[in-house]
């Protein structure tokens, strides 16, 4: 019987899995839309971003747009790399246990 | 028992990805009042120049049509995330803007205005950046907006004045307003559904 693939634990949150199919879309976006989107609290959605972004997965870049503070979020090559490795072991995981 | 529930939850987590990532795509630009917008302004200029300012009519119309679109679209694109897809068919229409406004007003102000190619020109450009459009968005209305302006290019080389007036207007008025007001509506209610979803 083949091996079955482990799935990756900063991924696999919900909300950081949400957040990274969110992302990988669009080429980049505001907080306030990732918000919007995911319908979870500030702080949550902070922390869970953070982690993706500890793990190398999304770049945040913070500037002003019209004296207004703007937080932006894109997904990173290793995010990009790291979904599709999630997604592939997803499908042989759910492919193994249909097969039995 | 366990293995069904493990089983439950990866199903779980698939059709959020899937739901996510169309969720991201659908939030594209809203870009529909643009094509009532220009719609109107081709009606003012074509009646202004009418009534006797064919010289300043077009220039200045598609001037302020170009200010406002910059000015408003700046505006609502700043809250929405860039899209690939949205940036190519940014990159057309604003293109295509540039080129039709630049070779328009080269030959309105040198005198060699003639109606036939003035509708032959605008035809063949907002066709193809309608084709351009609709390929990408997989989108049939726009597709059939594409060949209408097609035709009317075409037709404007064949047809006397006053008909290809008459195609021209009518062009306009379903290619710009009535698909503009379409597009609004389909845009509002792709909001609607979004917020819910959220």
């Amino acid at each position: 019987m083949p091996e079955l693939p482990e799935l990756n634990p900063v991924i696999h949150g919900k909300l950081r899995l949400a957040l990274l199919s969110l992302l990988v879309g669009v080429e980049e976006a505001e907080f306030t839309w990732l918000r919007a989107k995911t319908g979870s609290t500030d702080g949550n959605l902070g922390a869970q971003l953070a982690k993706l972004e500890e793990a190398g997965y999304v770049a945040v870049e913070k500037k002003f747009v019209q004296r207004k503070p703007q937080t932006l979020y894109r997904m990173t090559e290793a995010g990009r790399l790291a979904l599709t490795e999630y997604v592939q072991a997803l499908k042989q995981l759910l492919g193994g246990a249909i097969g039995g | 028992m366990m293995e069904n529930r493990e089983d439950l939850e990866l199903n779980e987590r698939l059709q959020l990805i899937e739901s996510m990532i169309a969720e991201g795509r659908r939030s594209t630009e809203k870009w529909a009042w643009t094509f009532v917008l220009w719609g109107v302004a081709y009606y003012v200029a074509i009646a202004w120049s009418a009534w006797g300012g064919a010289t300043l009519a077009w220039p200045v119309t598609m001037t302020a049509a170009g200010v406002l679109t910059g000015v408003v679209g700046g505006r609502v694109r700043g809250k929405r995330p860039e899209t690939t897809a949205g940036r190519a068919i940014g990159s057309v229409w604003i293109a295509m803007g540039i080129s039709l406004f630049t070779l328009l007003m080269s030959l309105s102000l040198s005198g060699r205005y003639d109606l036939h190619v003035f509708v032959a020109i605008i035809g063949a450009m907002l066709g193809m950046a309608n084709g351009i459009s609709s390929m990408i968005l997989r989108w049939k209305m726009q597709f059939a907006c594409a060949g209408v302006w097609l035709a009317t290019a075409v037709a404007a080389c064949f047809t006397t004045d006053s008909q290809i007036s008459v195609i021209f207007l009518a062009a306009i008025f379903f290619c710009q307003i009535v698909f503009g007001i379409y597009g609004m509506i389909a845009e509002s209610r792709r909001h609607t559904r979004s917020a819910a979803h959220a």
